[in-house]
Formats: structure tokens, C-alpha cells, sequence
């Protein structure tokens, strides 16, 4: 056995699952309330990883930055968590409330609509080339290493800040007020409404705090992997989606051990399997098939039941 | 009720009939182009050049250098021509696009839809010509590349008479690679990935053998030219390995493999690209970094004019696009020597070209496949920031 591929592969993994783990959250969380798969979710985190080179860039630039690499990385994070999450509130209002009661075709039609539109918008705001966040640059090329493990900057940096917001949103959901009420209107919208809860407030509340994590996300895929581009989101969002389904769609626990699974997937799949770096796509999604055919609400979902 | 299905079927079939027909006449005009080779066109003053390149689109950093070289093709012959003038027919190829090579076909089809339309420049990547074959063959049109280096373009006999390009094949460039890891770097230990497109198929599969020909330990990878996201690619590559070789097309992949193998500890593994790596992205991954690019003659006056007008910068990998342009304008002058000329005209100059000096450092003239008749290959390893000729 070969441990030091293995180890490689899994910090591999798990630093792109933390990146899936985000976006997963985001449809989990979402689709909790509305029951409704938000398929522009990884336009909005193309969106992220673009006002983050935007906001790099406005601080000076990677190679000599205005302020210390640090504060030039925090900024770009809060940029993409508040850009962000103030374009998930714009959506749901304009592109989803108007469609809350129509046929649930309706609204999801309209999200592939606004994912179409983001996509396209940003070719045609920022152009169809390639921007490069150049985090070597920004943050300097020290590798640690552990044995045969070995860890950069952008990984532990991704992983360790992946977490923290994981924790945050955990922290809201189950501690808050306003947390209390997401988990009553993803219960019962009818009942909470009835309750006093402002549903509209809550529901523009989750769309902020989902999109705000795919912001977030599209940051650190900018860290890790360097690039950023138009149609980055179309995969990405695929495989956050497909996170959040392997979780259990609805689970916020679910959509961060689906993101793991999911990255780890195709680190494995690209280290071992037969042509495994060009099939990977091929090897997700048939994990994706294998698991919804053995448990068919996810790992952690619950299954609905329906009174009849 | 009944009715009602019963319209709907009608309806139904005559929208059917509508596209079938459509589609039909939509291949018809495809195949034979609007502007056919036999069409007597009156060339008057201003005459038209097509230009397919990657104008936007992830390979836009060096398409854009064969727009700018292309473009002061046109203006230097402006500029010393009274009688006669050249325009450019631009359009956007976007090579490595995520909708492949759609938006190739579509320009191609554009070029060869107008009937101003007399020769072609580009396009860039070999993918394009391949796919672009059908349509501007059928358009009549002869199209000089001035970068598509796959080997196969003008050996499988599809494009003979149509196609020609100003640089060297990939058999040229896999000989001068293999002959300088082998003999200059005296590596023994080599992987390759190539990023699955027939430019780097191609040239991925030449190098191997010849490396392993010479005795050379080579382990041969594959990767989507549309991922990003290389670290457990680079998980598999062994430690002890000396020279990874990317047969790629895009310098921002090119820049992101390099900086990801940076981070994962392998940074004193020499990185070796080809021509479509040949871009100070690239180069600026580190002093580690080696490209193999096509010739020119940085002494030449056209070069040097070049440069006067554009901050100093050479943006070598357009120049070939010059020639290019040079060898079309050439062929579509002698055409229209009567003031009338043909597509299968211009096609038939552009075979019989003869530029004795070009800015190649290498007379033009090309073989019966359209290969240039001689030509190599040269070395470059980054320096500050940019590549310096070694080899």
C-alpha cells in the first residue's frame, strides 16, 4: 500500500469536499423550507469566487497587496459572504417568491433561468478569461508536512475556515432565534406563519446565509485550485447538489458529510480507478446512483411520510 | 377530445416537416458553403481575409497575440499599398470553451457563408481545423494555420490542398522535446498527462515513444482540459519523477497545474510544456519551467516594427499568424491580378507559394500535404517571468 498516495489523495479530498460541503449546505438549506432545488446556487458561487478577485484586486493585487496578505484574505471572504449573500435575498424575492404557490415545475424552471442568466451575465461583465487568484503569490508557498503528509497553505486554510463556518451556521440554526425559526417554517410554513413568524423574513434569511457559504466557497476554490470562471459553477454546483442528495437533502449535518464524501470520491477515484482524473465525473455520479438506490433519502435523511 | 389529439397530431407532423426541411437545406448550405470554390468573385479595392481564432475564451491570452499580428499584417500591406487593401473577417473560435468547438463551427461557418470571404487564417487549435474541416472544404476555402501542429493534419489526406500551416509539425516538435530531455537534461524519469484533445493526444503519444525508445522510465496520464482542480492528479505522481511533460493549449491550466504542484511539495519537479503552453503564465510558474515553441527570427524588420509598435512586447506566438496572413494576402493578389478570382484560385497560390525571407528565419514553401518544407522546433526555459531560448 501505497500511504503516501493515500494520504495525499485524502488531503486532496477533503480540502475539495470542505469547497462541496459549503455548496451542499446551501441546497440543504434551502430546500428544507421551500422545497426547492436552488440550481443557480453554484452560479452564485462563481459569482463569489469573482467578487473575490475583484476584491483582491482592488486591494493591490496578489504579488504586492495594500495591506498584509491576511487582511487582503479576510476581505476578499467578507466581500464574497456579504456579495453573495445579498444576491441569494435578490433572487428569492424577484425570481422565487412570486412562484411559491404555483406548481413546483415553476420555480425550478425559473432557477435554471437564473443560472442561465448569472452564467451569461458574468461573460458578459468579466469576460470569458480566465482570472487567477495566484494565492502563491498572496500567501506565500509554505508546505507542511507530517510524515508523508503533506498540507499548503490554501488546503489547511480552506479546510480549517470550512469548518468554522459549518460551526457558525450550526451555531445559528440550533441556538438562535431566528434559527428556531428556520427549523419551524422547514417544518411546518403554514403552522409557523400561524405562529407569528415573519415566513418571508426567514425564508430571505436562509437564502442569505446559503449563499453567503457558496460565496465563501468559491473564495477558497479561488486559494486552492488558482482559477476563476464563467462556467466554473455548472459542475460545482452538480456535485454540491450531488452532496447534498448522498447527505440527505434537507440535513444540514447530512450536506457536510455528503461534501466530504463527495470530495473524497473523486480524490480516491482519480488516485486508484482506471483513468480515474478523466472519468471522475463519471465515478461521482454513478456514487450518487449507488446510494440513492440503496437508501433513497440519504445517508442522514429522514424518510417523508405522507399521510394518506 | 378526439379533435383536439387530432390537431395536435397535425400539427405536430408539420412542425416535424418544418425542422426535417430546415435542417436539410441547413446541412445542404453547410456542405457546399454559400461562397463556393468556383464563384467568381469581383475582388475590387478592398479584399477580405477570414480569421478564426480564440479571440475570448480560456485560450484568449495567446489567440489575442494572432489577432495583433494578423492585424499588422493588414495594416503594414495598407500602409504600403495604394491600389489595392485588405480587410479582416474576425471571429471568435474560443478555444477550450465549454461548449468545445460549437463556437469554431459557428465561425467557420460565418467565414465561409460570405461571399467576400477568399482565404482563412487560423484557426488555432488542432481540434478547430478538425472540426472546422467540413465546412470550410465545402466552402472552397484554403485556411493557413498559424499554431495547429497535430501531426495527423496534413498526413490522413481529408484536408490535402485545403489546409497549410507556418509552423512545424508535432513530429518536428516531438523529436526536438525528446532529443532535449534526453540528451540535454539526461532525465530518466518522465510523466506525461495529456488534456485528452487531438493536439495533445498527438503529441503526448510521439514523445512517449521516443522516450521510451531512448530508454526513458515514462508513466502517461490524461486529464479534462475543462478541470481545474489538479491535486489528486498530482497525488499520483511519484516523487522521485524529474520532468512532467503537458502537452496543453491553455497557459491559465498550464499556470494552475504548476502552482498546484507547488503546494503539494513537488515544486523541484522541472515542468515542461509545448507551444500552446508558450505564454508568461506559464513561465512564471518558476525558473524550473521549460517550453518548446516554433521559430522565429528575432533580428527580422518585421519583427522589430512589431515590437516598435506594440511597447516592446514581441508576442512571439502570433507571429507565425503573420505569415500566415502573408502567405493568404499573397495568393489572393496573384489571384486577382484580373481584378476577378475564385476561391479554388486563391486555393491554387497559396499551394504554389514561395516567400523566400520570412520573419520565421525559414523560407515559406510548403509540401504537397502542407507542411512547411523545413523548420524545428527551439527550447525555452523561464527566465524572470518569460522564456529564453536554450536549445
Amino acid at each position: 500500500m501505497n500511504w503516501s498516495l493515500f494520504f495525499d489523495l485524502t488531503v486532496s479530498g477533503l480540502t475539495l469536499g470542505s469547497v462541496y460541503a459549503l455548496i451542499a449546505l446551501g441546497y440543504s438549506m434551502v430546500y428544507g423550507i421551500l422545497k426547492l432545488l436552488n440550481f443557480a446556487h453554484g452560479d452564485v458561487y462563481m459569482i463569489g469566487a469573482f467578487i473575490g478577485w475583484y476584491a483582491l484586486h482592488a486591494l493591490g493585487g496578489p504579488v504586492s497587496p495594500s495591506v498584509s496578505a491576511w487582511i487582503a484574505v479576510a476581505a476578499m471572504f467578507v466581500a464574497a459572504l456579504i456579495g453573495c449573500g445579498l444576491l441569494g435575498v435578490v433572487i428569492e424575492r424577484f425570481a422565487y417568491r412570486p412562484l411559491r404557490n404555483a406548481p413546483r415545475i415553476a420555480p425550478l424552471i425559473s432557477a435554471l433561468g437564473v443560472s442561465f442568466f448569472l452564467q451569461n451575465s458574468a461573460l458578459l461583465l468579466f469576460g470569458a478569461a480566465f482570472r487567477n487568484y495566484q494565492s502563491y503569490d498572496l500567501i506565500g508557498s509554505r508546505t507542511f508536512s507530517f510524515g508523508n503528509l503533506y498540507f499548503g497553505t490554501p488546503q489547511i486554510l480552506t479546510v480549517s475556515g470550512a469548518l468554522v463556518l459549518m460551526v457558525v451556521l450550526t451555531v445559528i440554526v440550533a441556538r438562535t432565534t431566528v434559527g428556531k425559526a428556520m427549523r419551524a417554517t422547514s417544518y411546518d410554513r403554514e403552522a409557523a406563519a400561524m405562529m407569528g413568524i415573519d415566513v418571508d423574513r426567514v425564508i430571505s434569511v436562509t437564502f442569505f446565509l446559503g449563499s453567503a457559504l457558496a460565496g465563501a466557497a468559491g473564495v477558497m476554490f479561488g486559494l486552492v485550485f488558482g482559477q476563476v470562471y464563467h462556467y466554473m459553477g455548472f459542475i460545482a454546483g452538480l456535485k454540491g447538489f450531488t452532496a447534498a442528495v448522498i447527505g440527505g437533502i434537507g440535513s444540514i449535518p447530512g450536506a457536510m458529510l455528503g461534501g466530504l464524501i463527495v470530495g473524497l470520491g473523486e480524490s480516491y477515484s482519480t488516485g486508484y480507478l482506471p483513468q480515474g482524473s478523466t472519468f471522475q465525473n463519471l465515478y461521482v455520479f454513478a456514487l450518487l446512483i449507488a446510494v440513492i438506490l440503496v437508501r433513497p433519502s440519504g445517508l442522514l435523511g429522514k424518510a417523508a411520510i405522507k399521510k394518506v | 377530445m378526439k379533435k383536439l389529439i387530432a390537431l395536435a397530431l397535425v400539427a405536430s407532423a408539420l412542425v416535424a416537416t418544418a425542422l426535417t426541411v430546415g435542417t436539410t437545406r441547413g446541412q445542404s448550405a453547410v456542405r457546399a458553403g454559400n461562397g463556393s470554390a468556383t464563384t467568381l468573385i469581383s475582388c475590387g479595392k478592398t479584399r477580405t481575409i477570414g480569421l478564426l481564432a480564440p479571440i475570448t475564451g480560456p485560450a484568449a491570452s495567446i489567440g489575442i497575440l494572432q489577432v495583433k499580428w494578423a492585424d499588422f499584417y493588414v495594416r503594414t500591406y495598407n500602409a504600403s499599398h495604394k491600389k489595392t487593401k485588405f480587410k479582416l473577417m474576425k471571429a471568435d473560435t474560443q478555444l477550450g470553451g465549454a461548449n468545445g468547438n460549437a463556437e469554431a463551427l459557428k465561425s467557420a461557418q460565418a467565414i465561409s457563408g460570405s461571399s467576400k470571404v477568399l482565404g482563412v487564417v487560423g484557426p488555432a487549435g488542432s481540434n478547430e481545423v478538425k472540426g472546422t474541416t467540413a465546412v470550410l472544404k465545402g466552402g472552397g476555402l484554403a485556411w493557413v494555420s498559424g499554431s495547429a501542429t497535430n501531426t495527423t493534419l496534413t498526413t490522413d489526406g481529408t484536408r490535402t490542398g485545403y489546409f497549410f500551416r507556418t509552423v512545424p509539425p508535432d513530429s518536428a516538435q516531438s523529436k526536438n522535446v525528446s532529443h532535449y530531455i534526453i540528451s540535454t537534461l539526461k532525465l530518466k524519469r518522465v510523466y506525461i498527462i495529456d488534456d485528452q484533445e487531438a493536439y495533445s493526444t498527438g503529441l503526448a503519444d510521439e514523445v512517449e515513444q521516443q522516450l521510451k525508445a531512448a530508454g526513458v522510465t515514462t508513466t502517461r496520464d490524461g486529464v479534462s482540459q475543462q478541470q481545474s482542480d489538479f491535486s489528486s492528479l498530482i497525488a499520483k505522481i511519484p516523487r522521485d519523477t524529474q520532468l512532467v511533460y503537458l502537452p496543453w493549449q491553455l497557459p491559465p491550466k498550464g499556470q494552475a497545474f504548476g502552482q498546484q504542484m507547488k503546494t503539494a511539495g513537488r515544486a523541484s519537479i522541472k515542468l515542461m510544456g509545448s507551444d500552446g503552453l508558450f505564454d508568461p503564465a506559464f513561465a512564471s510558474v518558476g525558473s524550473n519551467v521549460y517550453d518548446s515553441f516554433f521559430p522565429v527570427q528575432p533580428a527580422d524588420s518585421a519583427i522589430k516594427a512589431y515590437k516598435k509598435t506594440h511597447g516592446g512586447q514581441g508576442d512571439y506566438f502570433g507571429a507565425p499568424s503573420y505569415v500566415a496572413a502573408q502567405v493568404v494576402g499573397g495568393a489572393i493578389d496573384r489571384s486577382c491580378k484580373n481584378g476577378k478570382a475564385t476561391r479554388a484560385e486563391v486555393r491554387g497560390q497559396i499551394r504554389k507559394t514561395n516567400l523566400k525571407k520570412t520573419l520565421l528565419g525559414l523560407p515559406v514553401r510548403f509540401t504537397a500535404g502542407g507542411d512547411l518544407r523545413s523548420g524545428s522546433f527551439g527550447i525555452y526555459q523561464s527566465k524572470n517571468g518569460d522564456f529564453a531560448r536554450v536549445g
